[in-house]
């Protein structure tokens, strides 16, 4: 309902751009209600990208949080020569690469320092196998490739797109699609490989 | 002689994008590239299909406490800013403070000694006295003329000298 009162009150005829900028300037002038505005457009896909790097609603949130403070304190700096969507997916897919390498980093760092993996950590890996067998894989693929086909495959977002947000051509995207799909082959093939990744 | 087809082709294939009709002949008449279409197929299937659904938070809270962070960080920068500032003017002024007070003693004292009429010692006094300068002083001074000597002579001495005088004068008139 609030979304829909927010933004009815644009111009029919702005095309999403233009409705992004005039948002943009405002807040930028100070105007909070286009904080508002501006959240309520982006804050559920965000979220959802945060979502399918974590798997977790508080990680999830934390890190879409972490997005658009970065994206904010930054807004000035906008250069406006893409969407404010293709900036704000390339801020949340950087920042939750970060987050992820940053992550598996302190995992290796614990099983380097201890000599071997916690009981605790293997049972969250096996509850995770358990739970979503196919997920487990995806989460294999090196978190750009992963990045990538989670945007194409269940964000649904166009190729074009996809490359604008990470900086690369259509094809690279493509094949980047095509060859993540054919590691979850072979992981499915060979389960070996598997376990030795894991 | 037609080459298998590549990644980007694939990907063409699946998404149902127009390809030329030799690129459907192939993969009729190529069991790998046939294979990897399959392969490739049924792992865009598999993935779509984990697509659960997420979860979504209170979008209210969501908003209100990324409003909150942001305006509790522009806070804490404005203060550290504000302190980083007042710790740089600080030593700068303790040393403009520093520098105003030594300056203004010395002023200070200068003028005021500049001000004091010059204090006479007793050696001074016993001088002024004294009508004849001492001999020492008239011999360390810069320009003695004969007049000078003659005057810090005695009566009698200067009477010899008046002598000596005059009858030099005779024998160079002579």
């Amino acid at each position: 309902m609030m979304e829909r009162s927010l933004t009815a009150s644009l111009p029919m005829t702005l095309s999403n751009q233009d409705v992004d900028a005039d948002l943009v300037d405002r807040y930028l002038a100070g105007d909070m209600s286009a904080f508002d505005e501006l959240m309520i457009r982006y804050e559920r896909q965000i979220y959802r990208v945060c979502y399918r790097f974590v798997e977790n609603r508080e990680d999830a949130m934390d890190l879409a949080q972490e997005v658009f403070i970065k994206a904010f304190e930054h807004l000035a700096a906008f250069r406006r020569e893409s969407s404010l969507k293709t900036w704000l997916y390339r801020i949340a897919m950087n920042h939750c690469i970060n987050h992820v390498k940053k992550r598996s980093q302190e995992f290796v760092e614990v099983t380097e320092s201890t000599g071997s993996v916690p009981a605790s950590v293997h049972s969250q890996l096996e509850e995770r196998e358990q739970r979503e067998y196919f997920r487990t894989l995806i989460k294999q693929l090196p978190p750009k490739q992963k990045a990538i086909l989670e945007l194409r495959i269940n964000e649904h977002l166009s190729y074009e797109e996809i490359a604008k947000i990470s900086g690369r051509s259509v094809s690279t995207i493509k094949a980047s699609v095509f060859f993540a799909l054919e590691k979850l082959r072979k992981l499915v093939k060979n389960p070996d490989l598997r376990k030795v990744r894991n | 002689m037609f080459n298998h087809l590549k990644a980007e082709d694939f990907i063409n294939l699946m998404e149902g994008c127009e390809l030329p009709a030799r690129y459907r002949s192939h993969i009729d008449s190529c069991a790998r590239c046939r294979a990897t279409w399959e392969s490739v197929q049924a792992m865009h299937a598999e993935v779509s299909s984990t697509d659960t659904d997420i979860p979504e938070p209170d979008w209210n809270c969501f908003r209100l406490s990324v409003r909150d962070e942001l305006l509790s960080r522009s806070i804490q920068r404005d203060s550290a800013v504000r302190r980083w500032t007042g710790w740089a003017i600080r030593p700068a002024a303790a040393w403009a403070l520093s520098v105003f007070l030594v300056a203004g003693i010395t002023i200070v004292t200068v003028l005021w000694q500049t001000d004091q009429p010059p204090v006479l010692g007793p050696s001074d006094q016993v001088s002024e006295n004294v009508s004849d300068p001492p001999g020492e002083v008239i011999e360390a001074g810069p320009e003695k003329s004969l007049f000078d000597e003659v005057v810090s002579l005695g009566e009698e001495q200067q009477e010899q000298f008046r002598q000596i005088l005059l009858s030099r004068g005779k024998t160079n008139r002579r």
